[in-house]
Order: C-alpha cells, then sequence, then structure tokens
C-alpha cells in the first residue's frame, strides 16, 4: 500500500472527521470547512485538540502521539534548526509550508512562534494526521 | 490534621487494578452526613479511573478533569450507601486517560460515565507523587479508614435574569478558603469540576421549574468540557438556555464564563416527571 496521501485518501475520510470535529466543538457540521482553522475560525482550544485527538483514535483505531505531526514537520532538522528562542526558523518555515500544504501561505506568518503553529492546523491537518498513522 | 487524602477523596478501596486497563474499587458514605450529591459519585468513579492511570504512568503524571461525553444518572443515593466503583480504561498514557465508568449500590447502577477524557499533567506541579503513590498501595492492600470525608461546602450563587422557560444568567465567586482545596489538589488549588456540575444544575433548576410541559428531572448530562482551571476566588458567571424540547426529553446548554472567554459547558438532559 502506497503510504503517500492522495486527495482522494483526504475525501474519503473528511465527512468523517468533520463530523467528528463538529460534535467535539459543539458546532454545526456546516460550519466545519477543509480549510477552517480550528483555533482561529472554530475557536477551538487545547482541550478541544485533546478531545478531537481522541476521538479521531477511536473512531479510526490509530494512535496518534502529541507532537507527532511538528516532529514529522520538522523531519531531518534538529530543533535548534527549526526553532530558535520559541521562533521558527527560515529553515523550519520551509519545512512547515511543505507539511502543512493544506494551509494557504498567507496564513503562515512570517516571524512565526512555534506556540502559535496549531493555530494553523485545519480540518484537513487532521484527515492527514490519520491517514499518516493508518497508512503507517 | 491534613486534608490531604481527606477532604475531597472518595475511593477507600481498590478491590482489583490492571494499571491503565481496569479498575474496581469500593467507596462508603459516611452516615454522617447530610447527603451525597451525584456529582460527588461521578466524582468517586473518576478517582477510581485516575488511580489506575496514574499508576500506569508510575505516578509521573496525574489526570484533571477535562470531558465527559455523557454522565448518566440512573439511581439515588444516600449516606451509609458502599459504592462499587467499576473503570475501564480506553487510553491510558503521559497524554490523556480515557475511560468509561460506572458507580453500583448493592448490583444497580447509579451514576455511569461515558467517553470521559482527562489530560495528564506533570504529578509534581499538583501533589506529592511518593504520597499519592502511598495512598495507592494503601488502598490496594488494606484500604483507607472510611469517614474521613465530613461533607463539602453549598456553593451560593446569584441569579441575575430569568426568561421563563427559555434563559437563565447569573455569577457565583468559588470560595478562597475550603477544606476541599487542600486535598484538590494538595500542592495546587482548583475547584473541582464536579462540584461545579452540582452548582450547575442547583443553579438551573430556577430555569427547569419554569419549562412547558413539566415538570421535568435531570436524567444526565453530555458535552461536559471544562477548558481551564479555576482557581479560589475567581468569580464566573453562570448561563442556561434551553436548546430544545422533543417529546418528553429536553436539553439546557450551561456554560460558565471567565469574563468573556468560555470556561466550561455542558448540555443537561431532562426527562418528563410524573405529576
Amino acid at each position: 500500500m502506497s503510504t503517500e496521501i492522495s486527495q482522494e485518501d483526504i475525501d474519503a475520510i473528511y465527512p468523517q472527521v468533520a463530523e467528528i470535529v463538529a460534535d467535539a466543538l459543539g458546532c454545526d457540521e456546516e460550519e466545519v470547512k477543509p480549510n477552517s482553522s480550528l483555533i482561529k475560525d472554530l475557536d477551538a482550544e487545547s482541550i478541544d485538540f485533546l478531545d478531537i485527538v481522541f476521538r479521531l483514535e477511536q473512531e479510526f483505531k490509530v494512535k496518534i502521539p502529541r507532537g507527532k505531526a511538528m516532529e514529522e514537520a520538522r523531519g531531518e532538522l534538529s530543533e535548534e534548526e527549526f526553532e530558535q528562542g520559541g521562533v521558527v526558523t527560515q529553515a523550519g518555515l520551509e519545512k512547515i509550508k511543505a507539511y502543512l500544504t493544506e494551509v494557504p501561505v498567507e496564513r503562515i506568518s512570517d516571524p512565526l512562534k512555534s506556540a502559535e503553529i496549531p493555530k494553523l492546523f485545519t480540518t484537513e491537518t487532521f484527515c492527514k494526521m490519520v491517514l499518516r498513522e493508518t497508512k503507517g | 490534621m491534613s486534608e490531604h487524602f481527606r477532604a475531597f477523596s472518595f475511593v477507600d478501596r481498590i478491590v482489583s487494578d490492571n494499571p491503565g486497563k481496569e479498575i474496581v474499587g469500593e467507596y462508603h458514605i459516611p452516615d454522617t452526613l447530610e447527603n451525597f450529591s451525584p456529582s460527588l459519585v461521578a466524582e468517586s468513579i473518576g478517582q477510581c479511573a485516575a488511580m489506575s492511570s496514574m499508576a500506569a504512568v508510575d505516578f509521573c503524571f496525574r489526570p484533571v478533569a477535562g470531558i465527559a461525553g455523557e454522565v448518566r444518572f440512573c439511581g439515588r443515593v444516600s449516606p451509609g450507601d458502599t459504592l462499587q466503583l467499576h473503570a475501564e480504561l480506553v487510553k491510558s498514557d503521559q497524554e490523556a486517560v480515557g475511560y468509561h465508568g460506572k458507580a453500583l449500590v448493592d448490583g444497580e447502577p447509579v451514576v455511569k460515565l461515558l467517553n470521559c477524557l482527562g489530560p495528564m499533567v506533570p504529578m509534581d506541579d499538583f501533589d506529592d507523587s511518593e504520597a499519592v503513590r502511598a495512598r495507592y498501595k494503601l488502598l490496594l492492600e488494606r484500604g483507607a479508614d472510611p469517614d474521613a470525608f465530613t461533607g463539602v461546602p453549598v456553593i451560593e450563587f446569584k441569579i441575575s435574569r430569568l426568561v421563563s422557560g427559555s434563559e437563565l444568567e447569573g455569577r457565583f465567586v468559588i470560595p478562597v478558603e475550603a477544606a476541599f482545596f487542600g486535598d484538590h489538589f494538595a500542592r495546587r488549588p482548583v475547584f473541582p469540576g464536579t462540584l461545579l456540575m452540582d452548582l450547575n444544575l442547583r443553579f438551573l433548576s430556577s430555569l427547569i421549574d419554569t419549562l412547558d410541559g413539566g415538570p421535568w428531572g435531570v436524567e444526565g448530562m453530555r458535552d461536559v468540557k471544562l477548558r481551564s482551571f479555576m482557581p479560589p476566588g475567581e468569580e464566573l458567571s453562570l448561563s442556561g438556555k434551553l436548546e430544545n424540547i422533543e417529546g418528553d426529553r429536553a436539553t439546557i446548554l450551561v456554560q460558565s464564563r471567565r469574563g468573556k472567554r468560555l470556561n466550561s459547558s455542558a448540555r443537561v438532559q431532562l426527562i418528563r416527571t410524573p405529576r
């Protein structure tokens, strides 16, 4: 099985993920869009992220470790190469743009505080988290 | 006398534990109490699950209240009853504990918790890990002396606006001092989420009494979510809003806010009761 994630893969699980996001945030499913920023557009907080990840783990029978997305985004960069003093480096920014392809580039500010990276996460980001785990 | 493991602890004995998987415990409600709310029964189940989750991570982390997908109030409890506590942990690691649980009296369920999730926090920020480890060992081997709990103060609230059959607003102040803060938690006092649950239900009673088609009784709660810690002395606003009435059931959304920021939310499920 290919480990590449296609738009077809994302489309296949999107309805379930959107339903989970809507349930966790207590909003209408119509409000949840593929490119909705969960924090900025849907007012999610850290407890909501935990809730969503827990629900996704239960639904898709996968384990999504905390920080896994950032670890994967960082790739071969060391922590120092990725961020310095809480701010993502230029090399780190390029990695984030390449990893979070679902996030419109104009939303990725420069400079970007590493603590603000979760603000970029969209519904599609969570689809990709699930797919990365199911595809190994 | 220290309030640690006395003022807000609701597990007397661990009957069996497979850490991070399944735990069975007991709690005897002291005869001397006037009452013991369903919210405290829910607390008792959560504390039982917490013990198993802490044992699974060698007491380096402890859970705090976060989410309860559903709380079902199925029966009444009285002082003198012994709660049989069961929790099945579906997730247990350094990040979170996810569990389902129930409390029974004489084999009959009184409270059920479904799809609960508590974030794990560093134990040393909230409690003494060696003391908690020793407590777990005591509960597992000999059991704690019963009847340490002497009750919690009734937290008062003020209603500022009531729209009959529709909405309710009010506020309350978390006490600056209370015995339960010495046990919840020993190193960082936090207002327990289950006491907020109890307060929410008392607060909503004025609205429930005005709903069409009553009388209504509380069947349970769902989508219970605590978004932040509530320290001593903090003032929170409360709101209740009827979401729907369908047949014999109704739902009220209850929220607390710190300023404009949402602090907690839950949906209270009502069932029409015979006159």
